[in-house]
């Protein structure tokens, strides 16, 4: 009987081994183990043993079962295995095909615009938006360009009838802010402005961003810092802020400020005519005739004021070459930012 | 400004600076150079030539073939010109030669002869008479025999000149002339300025007619008048011609020609009479209404009460400040010039000129301001000239009517005043020395920082130390200031309001739809309307209209925004761009009443183009956004006009419709030329944007199993699926965790007028498994309810 089982262990092993998918695997577990299988049926054989030989005799086909249940499961892995690695290269596909799924994305203004407000706002700056259909007083007047004053031809207006014009300038929002907070104060109001002037390099309608701070002590100095903070933020570590005197009914001293060219660094070219500067903005500091205006001490207080075109702070990020391309909306236009 | 480098020579002791160095010193001090212009820069390689022999081409009935001495060689040209002589002195066009018009002049065979330039005539370089003598003769332009051999013709024709276009701000009127803007190029330059000095003598006045002035309006504060008699009306000499040439000014005859030389070297307009024209006396009056005069345009002008005329006892003979009448200029025969020097009220020129869409170079300098000084300045200058000129004699007496010289403004200040907004410290000795070389005095006692500041008249914008601490800077160099951040100022709260907030995130949730966000413009034809197909009484009608629009196109404030959706979606769809969805988040301007500001609202416009698009993509969109506010909202078949009756819906929140979407209506797509499947929304969102927005609350979620379960329903097509979901929701309550369309199919096995409605339907409680049983309840329940209602069977 040991013999046979040795036998049948040896048949077993034989056929585990050539066993070439796991179904053949399974018939040759049945044959030898299952229920009516050679090596249960052997067992059969037991009772004719005598009592002492059959705890012996157990023990022998307790191990040649051990012994094939263990080489059942290494083969059985191995089947496995390769049958896993079959099917999956079976199941390959071609990964170069692209499924068109659109992500919208903000216009590249709106997008150029939240930086520049979180930006501002970061540094404690408020945010207002104005109407865009304004009055005389809050876009001119109060701003200190009496009506007929030449300073008036610096922006072609749309006018609407009786005092209401479209707001030429982000400036108008100053006015409001003003009548409405007190110093210490820093707000910016970004929004569309108006100007009757189409062509190449104007758009009738545009957008700015207007930024005030007025507390005790605000110089120029200060100015320069929160410019010089803001191009590097855009332009890159590396950029320069320049003041060049210029005039604003209501800014004195006035500023034009021109940053070094962050596409030639200096050097000249297309983008800043050779120059070596990009103008960006103008600034200032608060005409006192402002404040007072708008009820705020100009002894007491002082403060800055800056505003510059959002367009033009895109277009030069993105290096688009004509702002009209932002307001024709071809989606091809749109899908870039 | 137009400010030829030559004559800003006379008064600031430029030297040598290249003209871009003087370009330069004006941008430091706030006057931007737009353009350096070079007189000459159309002519180049033309030279001075002598024709040393002149033959008949054997070829031709009228060339010449010549040899012509440029200096440095002698050329053969080919001339055709039927005034060229052997002797000549003329113009050449060397090979290489560029000519005005954009002509170049090439080496080349004329009829068998080799040429090697040109012979040119006053016309083919660009020039008249008032330029050189001869200059319009029909053939060569003759030069002078001694002119030298070889020379380069744009120094002979003086246009070998640099001219800086400057844009001078609008604070500084007193810039608006070649002698101001050599003040600040001096200063700025560290180099001495000479103002203008006038010699003249007079004649006795011996009691012929001298009008006398009155000034009946406080419009002219200033009126003063001079006479001068035995005029010799002739071109002014070659030099003045010149300058005048090169500031933009077309030269006429000396009296006039000195006025505008006046006007550009001072910036003083001013004006002559024909003395034989104004009958007994001057008065500075307003026109009387409806009161007519031809000015010198030859045109009639009506005037209007506010406008201000110099007027003689019987007519007005100038509109004041802006033209000349007709009758009363200078003509060939004039012998007896009256000529005024004014100061009129700038807001009344602008008025009158922009009202009679007239505008002079007297006006546009009016316009920007003249000061108490300049008035006395220009009239001096003109009588030097005139005297220079031997154009007349000036008659030794005067007509000076108005105002008293006013005093100097005094400021008292302080240099740390000065130096306080500016923010760095400026020392003293600077400060006195900058406001020193702009003409403003400083007194200051030693070892105090207070400064007494007088102003020049001529300084009208200098109203504060604000204004001082600007010219100190000006010419300190901006450089100069160091950057701080904010050093002296408090803290303070900052961020973007509430409604920003809310806009963003739709924003964000919309690009989450796969849709680019789009801006256009607020104005928009008054044609949309149309266009849309509102009805006549639509309150979207009602525009605002713009009293100046660019053109049609862009005529009226919008209304709605759906307009400029439509165009968009045309002008992409014609370009070829045929899937894509877009949104726009913009103002729409609602008239409340005349005069009153209107009311301005947020509205949100989505459009989806595109064959896989139907009406439920995009009314999913428009949920998604009314879900982020957390209201509800009911949906009817839509009014829209411009919708498609059968595929639309209008939204209504609280009772107030706020919006619609749909498929566009046929008509309407051909009014855009849109061709292709397009649905498109508009939402009015400013009640919810302003509206507090509730935090968002956590429900519970369960922990127990879901049972799934499949019902389908054969109902009439009459019955609306939504109402049929949310009886069934009802009915099942609580423990119905989900319901959800699948399938409705109406066809073969069907009956017709019936459809069949499948649902998933997923139970869930929150507080134990649900059994076998207890589902077999809620759907019967559900059953037995759409079958009460609607008559509604289970498949």
């Amino acid at each position: 009987m040991e013999e046979q089982i040795a036998k049948l262990t040896d048949e077993c092993a034989a056929e585990i081994s050539a066993a070439e998918s796991e179904s053949a695997l399974y018939s040759v577990r049945v044959k030898y183990l299952g229920k009516s299988g050679k090596i249960s049926e052997l067992m059969k054989g037991m009772r004719d043993l005598s009592p002492e030989m059959r705890p012996v005799m157990g023990k022998i086909v307790n191990d040649a079962r051990t012994k094939l249940e263990s080489l059942f499961t290494e083969k059985g892995n191995a089947l496995h295995e390769i049958e896993l690695v079959t099917r999956l290269a079976s199941e390959k596909i071609d990964i170069t095909i692209d499924k068109p799924h659109p992500v919208g994305k903000l216009h590249p203004l709106n997008a150029v615009r939240k930086r520049l407000v979180d930006f501002f706002v970061s540094m404690g700056f408020d945010v207002m938006e104005g109407p865009e259909i304004e009055t005389d007083y809050y876009n001119f007047e109060a701003l200190n360009v009496p009506k007929d004053h030449p300073a008036r031809d610096m922006q072609d207006t749309f006018f609407i009838g009786g005092n209401m014009l479209l707001r030429s300038q982000t400036s108008a929002a100053q006015i409001r802010y003003m009548e409405d907070h007190k110093p210490p104060l820093k707000m910016i109001s970004p929004g569309r402005v108006f100007r009757n002037d189409d062509d190449a390099t104007h758009s009738p309608v545009f957008n700015q961003l207007e930024g005030l701070v007025v507390d005790k002590g605000i110089t120029m100095c200060d100015l320069k810092g929160i410019l010089e903070s803001f191009a590097k933020h855009f332009f890159g570590k590396d950029t320069k802020v320049r003041f060049r005197p210029s005039y604003f009914p209501f800014t004195e001293p006035s500023v034009e400020v021109d940053v070094s060219c962050a596409i030639c660094h200096g050097e000249g070219c297309r983008i800043c005519k050779g120059t070596g500067w990009i103008e960006i903005l103008g600034a200032g500091i608060v005409n006192r005739k402002v404040l007072r205006t708008c009820n705020i001490d100009p002894d007491v207080y002082t403060g800055f004021a800056f505003g510059f075109g959002i367009d033009r702070i895109a277009n030069i990020i993105h290096g688009i070459p004509h702002i009209k391309l932002l307001y024709e909306n071809d989606v091809r236009f749109l899908k870039q930012f | 400004m137009k400010l030829p480098v030559c004559w800003l020579k006379d008064f600031a002791a430029v030297g040598n600076a290249t003209p871009q160095e003087i370009a330069d010193a004006l941008l430091s001090v706030g006057f931007e150079v737009e353009e350096i212009i070079y007189a000459g820069e159309d002519i180049q390689n033309v030279v001075v030539g002598k024709v040393i022999s002149c033959k008949p081409h054997t070829n031709s009935d009228h060339l010449h073939i010549c040899m012509v001495d440029v200096a440095k060689e002698i050329l053969q040209v080919v001339c055709g010109a039927p005034n060229v002589k052997t002797g000549d002195v003329v113009p050449c066009a060397l090979a290489g030669a560029k000519l005005p018009g954009g002509i170049n002049i090439k080496a080349g065979e004329l009829r068998g002869v080799m040429s090697y330039g040109m012979l040119c005539s006053g016309k083919e370089l660009g020039v008249d008479d008032t330029v050189i003598e001869g200059a319009e003769v029909n053939g060569l332009l003759q030069l002078p025999k001694d002119t030298p051999l070889g020379t380069d013709i744009r120094k002979v024709l003086g246009l070998d000149e640099y001219i800086l276009d400057v844009s001078v701000t609008a604070n500084r009127p007193d810039c608006q002339s070649v002698v101001g803007l050599a003040r600040e190029v001096a200063a700025s330059l560290g180099v001495k300025f000479t103002p203008p000095t006038n010699k003249y003598k007079t004649v006795e006045y011996d009691g012929e007619y001298m009008p006398d002035v009155k000034i009946e309006s406080d419009l002219c504060s200033r009126y003063t008048g001079r006479l001068i008699k035995d005029v010799k009306i002739e071109p002014s000499p070659e030099w003045m011609r010149k300058r005048l040439r090169l500031a933009g000014i077309r030269p006429i005859n000396n009296i006039v020609d000195i006025t505008n030389y006046v006007l550009t070297e001072i910036g003083q307009p001013l004006h002559s009479f024909d003395v034989r024209f104004i009958n007994k006396g001057i008065v500075v009056r307003k026109a009387v209404k409806g009161e007519k005069i031809t000015a010198l345009d030859g045109k009639e002008y009506i005037l209007d009460d506010d406008m201000l005329v110099i007027a003689d006892s019987i007519k007005p003979v100038a509109i004041a400040g802006v033209m000349g009448g007709e009758f009363s200029g200078i003509m060939s025969d004039t012998a007896s010039v009256f000529l005024e020097a004014a100061r009129f009220d700038r807001r009344s020129i602008r008025i009158t000129s922009r009202k009679l869409g007239l505008r002079s170079d007297s006006s546009a300098r009016y316009e920007k301001g003249v000061d108490y000084t300049s008035v006395d300045e220009g009239r001096e200058r003109a009588l030097s000239l005139i005297y220079k000129l031997k154009a007349g004699k000036i008659v030794d007496v005067k007509a000076d009517e108005g105002e008293e010289r006013p005093k100097e403004k005094i400021i008292e200040t302080s240099v740390s005043q000065i130096c306080s907004i500016i923010g760095i410290d400026i020392p003293k000795q600077n400060v006195e020395k900058i406001l020193r070389s702009l003409d403003i005095e400083t007194e200051s006692k030693v070892r105090s920082d207070k400064l007494t500041c007088t102003i020049p008249l001529y300084r009208e914008d200098i109203e504060d130390f604000a204004d001082l601490s600007e010219e100190v800077i000006r010419y300190y160099g901006y450089d100069n200031i160091k950057s701080t951040f904010l050093k002296s100022a408090s803290c303070t709260e900052g961020g973007e309001s509430a409604k920003d907030r809310k806009a963003g995130d739709i924003k964000n949730l919309l690009c989450g739809f796969g849709a680019y966000e789009m801006m256009t413009y607020s104005f928009i034809p008054e044609k949309a309307c149309d266009m849309l197909r509102l009805e006549a009484g639509d309150e979207r009608r009602k525009v605002i209209k713009l009293k100046n629009p660019l053109n049609e196109d862009t005529a009226v404030m919008r209304t709605q925004l759906t307009h400029s959706m439509l165009s968009t979606i045309a002008l992409n769809l014609s370009r070829g761009n045929d899937e894509f969805r877009l949104f726009e988040f913009g103002r729409k301007y609602i008239p409340i009443a005349e005069n009153e500001l209107p009311d301005e609202r947020m509205v949100l416009t989505l459009g989806f183009a595109g064959k896989n698009e139907n009406f439920y993509e995009i009314k999913s969109a428009v949920n998604a956004v009314l879900a982020y506010f957390g209201v509800t909202y009911s949906v009817d078949y839509s009014k829209e006009p411009y919708l498609h009756p059968g595929v639309s819906a209008d939204f209504t929140v609280n009772g107030k419709k706020i919006g619609s979407c749909g498929n566009i209506h046929p008509t309407v797509k051909d009014s855009y030329g849109i061709n292709g499947n397009v649905f498109i929304a508009e939402l009015d969102l400013e009640d919810l944007l302003d509206a507090e927005k509730n935090e968002i609350k956590y429900s519970a979620i369960s922990r127990f199993p879901c049972v799934n379960r499949d019902l389908a329903f054969v109902v009439k097509e009459e019955f609306n699926i939504g109402d049929l979901t949310e009886t069934i929701r009802q009915a099942c309550g609580a423990d119905l965790e989900q319901i959800s369309l699948f399938d409705v199919y109406k066809g073969e096995q069907i009956e017709k007028g019936y459809q069949s409605v499948a649902f998933s339907l997923r139970f869930r409680s929150l507080e134990k498994t649900l059994g076998e049983k207890e589902i077999n309840t809620l759907v019967n329940a559900a059953t037995e309810r759409v079958k009460a209602v609607y008559g509604a069977i289970l498949r």
